[in-house]
C-alpha cells in the first residue's frame, strides 16, 4: 500500500491557500481521505494534461478535520454512551447536534465559510475503512451544503451541523451493522471528516455535475461481449447519490462503450433509464432538518436538465416513428438518459478519460480499483470542461480458480443456478436461508419484508451464524417497487444473496451494483435468476424446510444438509448445491 | 523617587506617549487620549449586616467612546484605587481597538473586599453602584461586565436595578449575565480561550508544536482555568500555577512536573479561584512560593492573574527557555521588565491583544442582547477564534514589518485607530 503523504495543516484559506489538501487537527485523516491523498501524485505522474487538452482533472480542493477531534468531541461532551447504545438513529443524530464541537476546531471551520459561497460535501472519513485497507462504500452519512447564504452565520451553522451529522453517522443502527460483520467492535471506529468543494455547476436554483460516475477496473460478472478485466463504469446525471443509492444508471464496460445495458425495447429503455436527478438546492431555504442527510438535497425531473440545458450532454431522444432512440436532445420526444452524445458522438472525451484514470490508479496502487468522478462539462467557447476525481478505493478480487460448465447449472441437486453471478469462490456449510416468501408476493409488502429481514439479519449475525438471502426485485433498491428496501446493515450477514424475480416483481435486477463495493469486499456472491430464463430457484424445497421464524411475507428455514455456494468468477457461473442429500 | 508606589495609570500614559511618539500624534489627540473623556466618583451607602452603615469607595472612569459605546468591567478590590480603573479604561479603549470591535473603553470599580462581605452587602454595592451612574451607563452609552472578584451574580443584579430605574427591558445594558438570563454561551470560556489562541498563532510563527511546548500560569481563576484547558487541548502541557490563599495573605505556586491535572486542582479550588494547599500537596503538588511560577523551565509564561507582576525587580528570574509570554492579565509587566523582555527576544503577546478575547464575547453578547436573540456556543466560540486570530495577524504583520516590539505594534494598530475615529468625528 503506498503511504500516506504528510497533509500540511488548514491555514485558514481554503481555495487561495498554498495547499488544497490540507488538515485540521493533529490525527489520522481515514480511509477516504487517504485514499485521495496517496493518488494525488499517482495522478500527477501519471497522467499527461496533454493527453487531454481543455479539460481539467484533478481532485476538488478540501481540508480533513482527523480524528484526534473526533475523540475530543465525543468525550467533552460525554457522547459515548449513547453512541453506543441501541437509541434510533434520530435520538443520536439529536444529541450529537445538541453538543460542542471542540474549541480549537471552530475557528478554521469559521473562517473556511467566511471565505466560500459554493457548495461544500461533507464526507465521512473512517480509521478502520484505512486501518482494513477495506471499503466502507455508504456505510457513513455524507452531507451537502449550498453554502451559499449571504450571512456567515449561517453558513457557519450549516457547516457545523453537518459535520455533526456525519459523526453521528458513525453510530447509526447501518453503521453498526456493518462494523459488526467485519468482526470489529463500533468502539473501535474513529471518524475523520473530508469537507470538499463540490463539483458541478449553479444552474438556477439548482447545483450539480453533468455528469457523475463510478468505474472499476474489474468487473465480477459478465455483460455482453465485456470481459470481467475490461471493467465496468456506471453513470447518472446529477449528483453521485443516484449511483451510491442503487437508482437507475446507465451501466456500460469501457471496452464497449457503444453497448448499454440491455432493455427488451426502446419504451422498457425510457421507463428504466434515470428520470430524476439529484442537484444541491441553492435556493431558498429548506425547512430545517439538521439529521436529515438530503436536508439541502433536491430531485429534480429531467424536464429541469432540459431547461437547464444539461440534458443535451447526456440523452437520447425516442423517435417513435422510427421506434428507436437518436442520441442528442436535437429533435421533439421523450427523452432517455442514455449518455449518447458522450459515449457515442464523442462529444466529450469520457470513455478514454475514464480508461486512463482506471489505468493510472491500477498501476499506481497495484490492484484493481473502484474509483467516482464528477464531470463538469461546458461548450469549448464557455471555457475548459473538469473532471473531478472523488475518491478511489482498492477492490477486492478473488483469485480462488473456481470453474462451473453450463450443463452443472443444469445438474440435479441444485437449490439454484445463473449464470449472471457475481463473486468467486466457494462457500461451504451454510445450513440458514431467509427468503422472501413467493406465494402471493406483492410489491407493496417490500418495506414489510425489508424490516422482518432486518431484525433476523441482526439476530443471525448475533448469533454467528451464515446465511443465505433470496428475494425478488433489486436488493437495496430505495424504490419499494423495484425490490427489497433495505440498507447494507440489514442484509450484512448474509453470505450469498440471490436476487429473484418473480411475475409480480419483474424488474430489471440490480446485478449487485447498489452494495458492490460491499459485497466484493466480504466476498459474498450475488446470484441473478430471473423466472423466465433458463435458470430456476427451487422453491418447494425450501417450503418443504422446517422454519425458525415465518410470516406473511419472509421465511428463515434452518435445513437439514449444508449448502454449498460455489461461484465461477470467470463465466460468471454459479451453483448453490444443497451438499450430501439425495432430492 | 525609587520608593514612589507603583502607579498603573503613569505606566498607561507612558505607553501611550511612546506609541503617540512612533505615529507621530499630534498634541490635540495626544491630550485627548492621554486622559479619560469622563470620570465618576462616588459613595455607595450600605446598610451592613451588623447594622451599622458603611460608605464604599465607587468609580466609573470612560476612557474614550469614539469608536462605539464604552466598555469596560467593574472590580471588587480592596486596593482599588481610581488610577488604576483609569489605567485600564485606557487599556479596554485599546483592547477594543486593537480587535476590532466597535466599542469603547471604560472601567469601574468599588474599594471592597467581597470575601468579608455577605451576598446580601454586596448585592446593596451593585445596587447603589447602578444608581449613581444610571444615567451615564446603558446599551448605547457604556456597558459594564464583570471583572476581578465581580460575578454574573453581581451583573443581574446590577442590571435589574438598572431596569428598574429606567422601566423597561434593558439586555443589552450589561454583559456577563449568566446563559439563559441574557448571558452569552461561551462568554465563561472566552477569555482563556483566547489567550490560547493568540499563544497558538504565535507558536505557529516560531514553528513551534504546542505538543512540545511546557508552560507555566500565574492566576488560576477564569482566565487560567480556560486558558489552561485549551492550552492542554492542543497538546501543551502545564506544570504550574500560582494563585492567592486568602488564609495566609499571600500567593503560592503548585508545581506538578508531569503536568497539572485541571480538573483535580478544579476540585479543590474555591470560588475565588484559591487552591487548598493541603489538599494540593496530597495531590502530589509542590508548594511554592508566589514568584516561583516565574522562574519555571518552560516555554511560555501565562501570567493570568493581575498587574505588574512582572517587573524590574523579578524579570531576570525569568528562565532562559522561555520563548513566549502571553499576558492573559491586564498589565502584568511593567515597562521596565517589559524592555528587558525584549532585549531576551522573548516573544510576547500583550494583555490587550492576549486577553481581548473576554471583551470580544462580551460584545457578542451584547450585540445577542440588543437583538434579543443568542446564538450556540459553537457560533461564539468560532467567531471569538477567528477575530482573535485575526487581530493577532495583524499585530504581529505591523510588528515584522515595522520591526516592532509586539506590545508597540499593537499598540500602534490600536491608538491609531481610536485616533482615527476622534478624527473622523471632528473632534480634533
Amino acid at each position: 500500500m503506498l503511504p500516506v503523504p504528510a497533509v500540511p495543516r488548514f491555514d485558514r484559506r481554503f481555495f487561495d491557500g498554498t495547499e488544497r489538501f490540507t488538515r485540521i487537527g493533529e490525527g489520522a485523516v481515514g480511509g477516504k481521505a487517504a485514499g485521495l491523498l496517496r493518488i494525488h501524485d499517482v495522478l500527477q505522474n501519471g497522467l499527461d494534461p496533454a493527453e487531454f487538452p481543455g479539460i481539467l482533472v484533478d481532485i476538488p480542493t478540501l481540508t480533513v478535520i482527523s480524528t484526534d477531534l473526533f475523540e475530543a468531541y465525543l468525550e467533552r461532551n460525554r457522547l459515548h454512551e449513547i453512541a453506543l447504545s441501541d437509541e434510533p438513529d434520530e435520538r443520536i443524530a439529536a444529541a450529537f447536534q445538541r453538543a460542542d464541537l471542540p474549541a480549537e476546531l471552530l475557528g478554521d471551520l469559521r473562517a473556511l465559510v467566511e471565505q466560500t459561497r459554493t457548495p461544500l460535501a461533507v464526507r465521512s472519513s473512517s480509521l478502520l475503512e484505512d486501518a482494513l485497507y477495506r471499503p466502507f462504500a455508504g456505510v457513513y452519512g455524507t452531507k451537502m451544503i449550498p453554502n451559499n447564504r449571504p450571512d456567515a452565520d449561517a453558513r457557519f451553522r450549516a457547516l457545523v451541523e453537518a459535520v455533526k451529522f456525519v459523526w453521528a453517522s458513525t453510530y447509526f443502527a447501518a453503521a453498526k451493522g456493518y462494523i459488526r460483520a467485519t468482526d470489529h467492535s463500533i468502539a473501535d471506529e474513529r471518524m475523520a471528516v473530508v469537507i470538499q468543494e463540490i463539483v458541478g455547476r449553479r444552474f438556477r436554483d439548482r447545483f450539480y455535475p453533468v455528469v457523475s460516475g463510478v468505474a472499476r477496473s474489474y468487473s465480477f460478472y459478465r455483460s455482453g461481449p465485456a470481459r470481467p478485466e475490461d471493467g465496468v463504469v456506471n453513470l447518472a446525471l446529477g449528483l453521485g447519490k443516484t449511483i451510491v443509492d442503487g437508482g437507475l444508471v446507465w451501466s456500460y464496460s469501457p471496452a464497449h462503450p457503444a453497448v448499454g445495458p440491455p432493455f427488451a425495447s426502446p419504451s422498457a429503455l425510457l421507463d428504466e433509464t434515470q428520470t430524476a436527478f439529484w442537484a444541491v438546492q441553492m435556493g431558498k431555504p429548506p425547512a430545517y432538518d439538521p439529521i436529515r442527510e438530503t436536508e439541502y438535497l433536491v430531485h429534480c425531473p429531467l424536464a429541469d436538465a432540459e431547461e437547464d440545458e444539461t440534458l443535451r450532454w447526456v440523452a437520447s431522444t425516442y423517435d417513435p416513428d422510427s421506434d428507436r432512440l437518436v442520441p442528442g436532445t436535437g429533435r421533439r420526444g421523450p427523452k432517455a438518459v442514455t449518455f449518447a452524445p458522450l459515449l457515442l458522438l464523442d462529444e466529450f472525451p469520457l470513455n478514454p478519460l475514464v480508461k486512463r484514470l482506471l489505468a493510472v490508479c491500477e498501476s499506481g496502487l497495484g490492484e484493481k480499483v473502484e474509483i467516482e468522478f464528477a464531470l463538469n462539462l461546458r461548450s469549448p467557447s464557455q471555457g475548459p470542461s473538469s473532471l473531478g476525481f472523488l475518491q478511489v478505493r482498492p477492490m477486492a478480487v478473488s483469485g480462488e480458480r473456481v470453474e462451473i460448465t453450463a450443463p452443472e447449472t443444469q445438474a440435479q441437486g441444485l437449490l439454484l443456478s445463473s449464470d449472471n453471478v457475481m463473486g468467486n469462490g466457494v462457500v461451504e456449510g451454510i445450513r440458514d436461508v431467509v427468503y422472501v416468501r413467493p406465494e402471493g408476493f406483492e410489491a407493496r409488502r417490500s418495506r414489510e419484508a425489508a424490516a422482518q429481514i432486518s431484525r433476523l439479519n441482526r439476530e443471525l449475525l448475533e448469533a454467528g451464524i451464515p446465511y443465505l438471502l433470496i428475494g425478488f426485485g433489486r436488493w437495496g433498491s430505495s424504490d419499494p417497487s423495484l425490490g427489497i428496501p433495505v440498507g447494507w446493515a440489514d442484509i450484512c450477514g448474509a453470505k450469498a444473496l440471490v436476487e429473484a424475480t418473480i411475475p409480480a416483481m419483474n424488474v430489471e435486477l440490480s446485478q449487485g451494483s447498489h452494495f458492490f463495493h460491499n459485497i466484493s469486499s466480504f466476498g459474498v456472491s450475488y446470484f441473478c435468476v430471473r423466472h423466465d430464463g433458463s435458470h430456476r430457484v427451487d422453491w418447494e424445497w425450501l417450503a418443504r424446510q422446517p422454519a425458525v421464524h415465518e410470516s406473511e411475507s419472509v421465511r428463515h428455514v434452518r435445513t437439514g444438509s449444508p449448502l454449498g455456494v460455489k461461484v465461477d468468477g470467470r463465466t460468471g457461473r454459479g451453483v448453490i448445491r444443497v451438499e450430501g442429500e439425495a432430492r | 523617587m525609587k520608593n514612589k508606589p507603583f502607579n498603573s495609570f503613569e505606566m498607561a500614559q507612558a505607553q501611550f506617549d511612546r506609541v503617540a511618539d512612533i505615529l507621530s500624534l499630534d498634541p490635540a489627540a495626544r491630550d485627548l487620549l492621554r486622559f479619560p473623556q469622563r470620570e465618576f466618583h462616588f459613595g455607595i451607602p450600605v446598610h451592613m449586616d451588623d447594622g451599622t452603615v458603611k460608605i464604599f469607595r465607587g468609580f466609573r472612569v470612560q476612557h474614550n467612546d469614539a469608536r462605539g459605546p464604552s466598555k469596560g468591567g467593574i472590580r471588587f478590590h480592596p486596593q482599588e484605587t481610581v488610577d488604576t480603573v483609569r489605567a485600564l479604561a485606557m487599556w479596554m479603549t485599546w483592547k477594543c481597538a486593537v480587535v476590532d470591535i466597535p466599542l469603547g473603553g471604560a472601567k469601574g470599580g468599588v474599594v471592597c473586599d467581597p470575601h468579608n462581605l455577605s451576598n446580601r452587602e454586596q448585592e446593596q454595592i451593585c445596587r447603589g453602584w447602578v444608581r449613581q451612574v444610571a444615567r451615564n451607563v446603558g446599551p448605547v452609552q457604556d456597558v459594564p461586565a464583570p471583572d476581578v472578584m465581580t460575578s454574573a451574580q453581581h451583573m443581574l443584579w446590577m442590571l435589574d436595578e438598572y431596569e428598574a430605574i429606567h422601566g423597561g427591558k434593558y439586555p443589552g445594558f450589561i454583559t456577563g449575565k449568566p446563559v439563559g438570563l441574557g448571558g452569552s454561551a461561551g462568554r465563561t470560556e472566552a477569555t482563556g480561550f483566547g489567550v490560547v489562541f493568540t499563544v497558538r498563532e504565535a507558536l505557529r510563527e516560531l514553528g513551534i508544536r504546542p505538543q512540545d511546548t511546557v508552560a507555566s500560569v500565574q492566576g488560576f481563576g477564569n482566565v487560567a482555568q480556560y486558558a489552561i484547558r485549551l492550552f492542554q487541548h492542543i497538546g501543551g502541557k502545564v506544570i504550574a500555577v500560582s494563585c492567592w490563599d486568602q488564609e495566609d495573605g499571600r500567593a503560592y505556586s503548585y508545581r506538578k512536573k508531569d503536568g497539572v491535572d485541571l480538573d483535580a486542582l478544579l476540585g479543590i479550588t474555591d470560588r475565588f479561584g484559591g487552591i487548598d494547599k493541603d489538599k494540593a500537596r496530597d495531590l502530589g503538588y509542590e508548594l511554592l512560593s508566589g514568584d516561583a511560577w516565574l522562574e519555571q523551565d518552560v516555554d511560555i509564561l501565562m501570567p493570568c492573574a493581575i498587574e505588574s507582576q512582572i517587573t524590574g525587580d523579578n524579570v531576570a528570574k525569568i528562565h532562559r527557555r522561555v520563548r513566549l509570554i502571553a499576558e492573559g492579565a491586564n498589565g502584568p509587566t511593567t515597562p521596565e521588565a517589559d524592555r528587558v523582555i525584549a532585549e531576551r527576544g522573548i516573544y510576547m503577546i500583550p494583555d490587550f491583544l492576549a486577553n481581548a478575547g473576554g471583551v470580544t464575547c462580551s460584545y457578542f453578547e451584547q450585540v445577542q442582547s440588543n437583538a434579543n436573540y443568542f446564538w450556540g456556543k459553537d457560533e461564539v466560540l468560532g467567531k471569538l477564534d477567528v477575530t482573535m486570530t485575526s487581530a493577532f495577524q495583524a499585530v504581529s504583520e505591523m510588528a515584522r514589518r515595522q520591526k516592532l516590539f509586539m506590545r508597540d505594534a499593537a499598540y500602534v494598530i490600536a491608538v491609531s485607530r481610536v485616533a482615527q475615529a476622534c478624527r473622523q468625528r471632528g473632534w480634533i
